[in-house]
């Protein structure tokens, strides 16, 4: 570790990151725009002035992206000419930016905006036209271009060629009339496109899918994890006034996925809005499946348990930790055996972050002592089955709703899940809460525990898995079969 | 101004106008490679040609006036630095008002390659690459017909002269931009990339092209070696002033009666190379003002005639000697035209990396341009010296911003009263009333 005395104050800094990073480790706020941790600094905004004095040479304002840090190195970021010379770049910045923060989808996280405020520079003394470019040009299909809010910081076109290493962006013409571009205008290709919409620090790259949809700061963010594939990318999902999921973006997790998530995560979440959740319980009665109390089915589905003993329990794979140990323990106390459904893997495995297993906690599982099984063999063995327990997230559509509800009705089927299933097989129905709804742990391919976040609450009647399965595993466990519930059949 | 009389004697123009001498038969008639055969069989170690470079007192011609043998001296010792390394030879001279190493390149092609072929040595490197600015077609076809006689005669390639000495010398032509003849742009473009220039540190001599040691030298320059080498370092500070000496080739254009490039000593006063040199004012009209280094290093009041052509005086009188080309405007020239010109020229050739330089050179062009149409308000000149504060010096990665800013300041101190002029009558003053404005001619023909 490297000492330097910053504002004052003497702090111990790592000697391999720039003297920005330890501007910001050490809360002195500095402003960056082309800097961004995940990428090399290129030092062009110019925007992170601040004051270096080193040994007998004179203070000096230097850019602190590209200032190494040095042993008794006396660092002001709010010394005078630093502050001013910032203030002089903002100015520059703001000349030809549109300042159209009123419809931005970027505005209340962007960082031109914030620093403008923090420095109060309202007004301008620019009286030239602005600079009158393309608005919205769509880069592909995930991101659409905003030129007359680029401030070329170049962090997108950085980012397809340091992080994903392949080169898909650009900056086209020269000074005032540089653009951010794609080679012949091609679409942007590949799984991780996303990203540049939250790396861009102003409204030029916003997603397509978030365009106008809501106000940033109406957003509650939940930290969580991306139940996508087993790379469990530490995500933060963002909820429209308790309701909807708006958007689901990285969080910066150095051991899973960095700065960075695919598109194919990041785009999973409308499904989470779809509705047509299982909220309550269903059970058989004489017209179909029909509400019932969520105790009168917790006590059924132990009764039915016990009388047709030995059901085959199948997990979903999104099934937390804790919600695995307790599911192993109502399968000891029934003395069956525990699968989870091992869906297909998924054709986006890259060298990167999507690992191609679309098992979130596969590792988790595993280890706890679960056995993976692939829908077909799940389906072969619900059909020599007496009676069998579905349980998790999504397992019914995991395993094959139409095989599921291809199955006789002497399966004696209950199913814990987030959506119905019309099936003759299934005597009870209880709802799950999905992955925005409960926490938990899942544990991804490399070993890492990530935790999944309430994003918003579950629909009425849906307690969490553990509940739910604590609750079993106590009648089942507690022994005598409670009296049958007259008129329904077992 | 100068207390004793400069000598005066013409060497790096004086096979310029003789037959044929952009020839390798013609150039070794005239002397030509015998420095670099002194080099090379005279018993010369690499430092020893590097030290009497630095003795001599040379500085580099493109601008900077940075010393060259010290420049040569920040090449890591290839015996603990093995990696390639390289010369790369700015021959993008795109600097307005310059054209001196064009006369070089085009008349006397041998001489630049003589001087890379003993900077090489001197460096130990064994690949040098000659970046010609695109336009310059014919600099370009001369000085790649030079490398192709001195290949065949043994001069480029191996074993040189007979002797271990190896070297390559590649030519690459630019594409236009201004911006590729800053040094980093310059090895950045060499390297296939945009001319995005590079930050520094790492400087050249540690991270150059190809991340090897790599010096950056202007042809001029490198033209001055051979004749060093051959008469010595002595020789060379008998001429021009003792911080800044040798010869310079001057470029002087506008309003002058015989505009061109002239050799004469550093030291030199600019009303001698205005007067002799060129004949003086065009038409016996009289020097409003001048540039003493191309367009960026600021203009000077005419009355500042009697400077000094040497780095130190022009600094002095509050600008650059820069590349040393002069241009003059005569007492009809509109300084804010001028201006809008020189400022035009820095919005389009900014590479548009750094914020102030990519929005501050287009702030500056409108203003002048407003200032010059007659828009003009009083508090823009304020705004421009702001502005121009806010650019320079040393708030970007390469002095292009620099570039923009330095001559901002200098109109906004000589030619204040002209601006405001310009503000009060809502035209350019020294247009004849009822005369279309130059902007208006510029839009009839555009």
């Amino acid at each position: 570790m490297t000492k330097i005395i910053l504002n004052g104050r003497e702090v111990e800094v790592d000697p391999k990151k720039p003297l920005i990073a330890a501007c910001h480790e050490h809360a002195s706020h500095v402003p960056m725009y082309c800097y961004h941790p995940g990428l090399s600094p290129v030092g062009s905004c110019r925007i992170c002035q601040v004051e270096v004095k080193q040994g007998e040479m004179p203070a000096r304002v230097v850019v602190a992206c590209r200032t190494p840090v040095a042993e008794g190195m006396i660092v002001n970021t709010e010394a005078p000419k630093a502050h001013e010379a910032r203030r002089q770049c903002l100015e520059f910045l703001l000349k030809n930016h549109p300042l159209d923060c009123p419809i931005c989808d970027k505005a209340g996280e962007c960082d031109l905006q914030d620093y403008a405020f923090q420095e109060n520079q309202g007004e301008g003394r620019s009286v030239e036209p602005r600079r009158k470019l393309e608005k919205r040009k769509p880069l592909g299909e995930v991101i659409v271009l905003d030129q007359e809010r680029c401030i070329l910081c170049s962090r997108c076109v950085r980012f397809f060629e340091e992080v994903t290493e392949k080169p898909q962006l650009t900056v086209a013409g020269l000074g005032s009339r540089s653009v951010i571009a794609t080679f012949g205008d091609r679409p942007l290709t590949g799984n991780y496109q996303g990203n540049v919409a939250d790396i861009c620090p102003v409204g030029a790259l916003t997603l397509q899918a978030f365009r106008f949809q809501a106000r940033v700061w109406n957003l509650s963010k939940a930290p969580s994890t991306c139940g996508e594939c087993s790379r469990g990318c530490a995500i933060s999902v963002e909820v429209l006034r308790k309701g909807e999921i708006k958007r689901v973006r990285p969080r910066h997790e150095p051991e899973v996925n960095d700065w960075w998530m695919c598109d194919h995560g990041r785009f999973a979440f409308p499904r989470l809005n779809e509705g047509g959740r299982l909220a309550g319980a269903l059970a058989r009665g004489a017209n179909g499946l029909e509400p019932c109390e969520l105790e009168d089915a917790l006590d059924e589905a132990a009764d039915l348990f016990r009388v047709h003993g030995r059901p085959l329990v199948v997990a979903s794979p999104w099934l937390t930790l804790e919600e695995g140990q307790r599911l192993l323990a109502l399968g000891r106390a029934l003395g069956s055996e525990c699968l989870f459904v091992s869906p297909e893997p998924s054709p986006l495995a890259d060298d990167f972050l999507h690992t191609g297993d679309p098992c979130p906690n596969r590792r988790g599982l595993t280890e706890l002592g679960f056995t993976a099984a692939p829908a077909a063999d799940v389906i072969a063995r619900l059909a020599g089955a007496e009676s069998a327990l579905l349980i998790g997230e999504r397992v019914a559509e995991l395993v094959g709703e139409e095989a599921l509800a291809a199955l006789p009705a002497a399966l004696r089927l209950v199913l814990v899940d987030t959506h119905p299933l019309d099936a003759r097989a299934a005597r009870l129905e209880l709802g799950a809460p999905d992955a925005s709804e409960r926490t938990g742990t899942w544990l991804n391919v490399d070993g890492h525990r990530g935790a999944l976040g309430i994003a918003r609450s579950a629909p009425p009647g849906v307690p969490p898995l553990t509940r739910t399965l604590d609750e079993l595993v106590r009648r089942v466990e507690a022994g005598a079969p409670t009296s049958p519930t007259p008129g329904r059949a077992r | 101004m100068s207390p004793a009389p400069l000598k005066r004697e013409v060497y790096l123009l004086s096979r310029i106008g003789t037959k044929d001498s952009h020839t390798l038969a013609a150039y070794r008639a005239s002397g030509g490679y015998k420095a670099l055969e002194k080099v090379l069989t005279g018993g010369f170690t690499p430092q020893q040609v590097t030290q009497l470079v630095k003795d001599s007192g040379l500085r580099g011609r493109g601008g900077a006036g940075f010393s060259t043998g010290l420049k040569w001296s920040f090449m890591p010792d290839p015996a603990k630095d093995p990696r390639p390394r390289y010369l790369a030879v700015n021959a993008d001279e795109s600097e307005p008002g310059t054209c001196k190493d064009r006369v070089l390149m085009e008349k006397d092609p041998h001489g630049l390659v003589e001087g890379i072929l003993i900077a090489c040595f001197a460096m130990r490197v064994r690949t040098a690459y000659v970046y010609v600015r695109g336009e310059y077609r014919a600099s370009y076809a001369r000085v790649a017909a030079a490398i192709a006689e001195a290949r065949a005669a043994g001069l480029v390639g191996e074993k040189i002269l007979g002797t271990d000495f190896a070297c390559d010398i590649w030519m690459h032509q630019g594409a236009g931009a201004y911006i590729c003849g800053e040094e980093t742009g310059l090895m950045e473009s060499l390297e296939g990339k945009r001319g995005h220039p590079r930050p520094k540190p790492p400087f050249p001599a540690g991270f150059g092209l190809w991340g090897q040691p790599t010096t950056v030298n202007n042809v001029e320059t490198l033209a001055n070696v051979p004749f060093i080498l051959e008469r010595g370092a002595d020789w060379f500070k008998s001429l021009g002033t003792p911080k800044s000496p040798g010869n310079i080739l001057i470029g002087i254009s506008g309003h002058v009666a015989r505009p061109g490039v002239y050799e004469l000593p550093l030291g030199i006063s600019a009303r001698t190379v205005l007067e002799e040199s060129a004949g003086g004012v065009w038409h016996g009209k009289k020097l409003k003002a001048w540039l003493p280094g191309g367009s960026s290093t600021g203009f000077l009041p005419g009355s500042a005639i009697d400077v000094a052509m040497d780095h130190d005086s022009i600094r002095e009188a509050g600008s650059m000697l820069g590349t040393g080309a002069m241009v003059m405007l005569d007492e009809t020239a509109c300084t804010v035209r001028a201006m809008q010109v020189i400022a035009r020229f820095y919005d389009h050739e900014s590479c548009g990396q750094c914020s102030q330089c990519r929005e501050g050179t287009q702030w500056l062009a409108q203003i002048f341009a407003r200032l010059e149409r007659g828009q003009g308000r009083m508090q823009d000149i304020e705004l421009l010296s702001s502005l121009a504060n806010g650019m320079a010096p040393g708030k970007t990665i390469c002095a292009l911003s620099d570039a923009a800013a330095i001559p901002t300041h200098a109109a906004v101190k000589h030619f204040r009263a002209e601006m405001e002029e310009h503000v009060r009558l809502g035209r350019c003053p020294l247009l004849a009333p009822g005369a279309p404005a130059t902007h208006e001619l510029e839009e009839a023909h555009a």
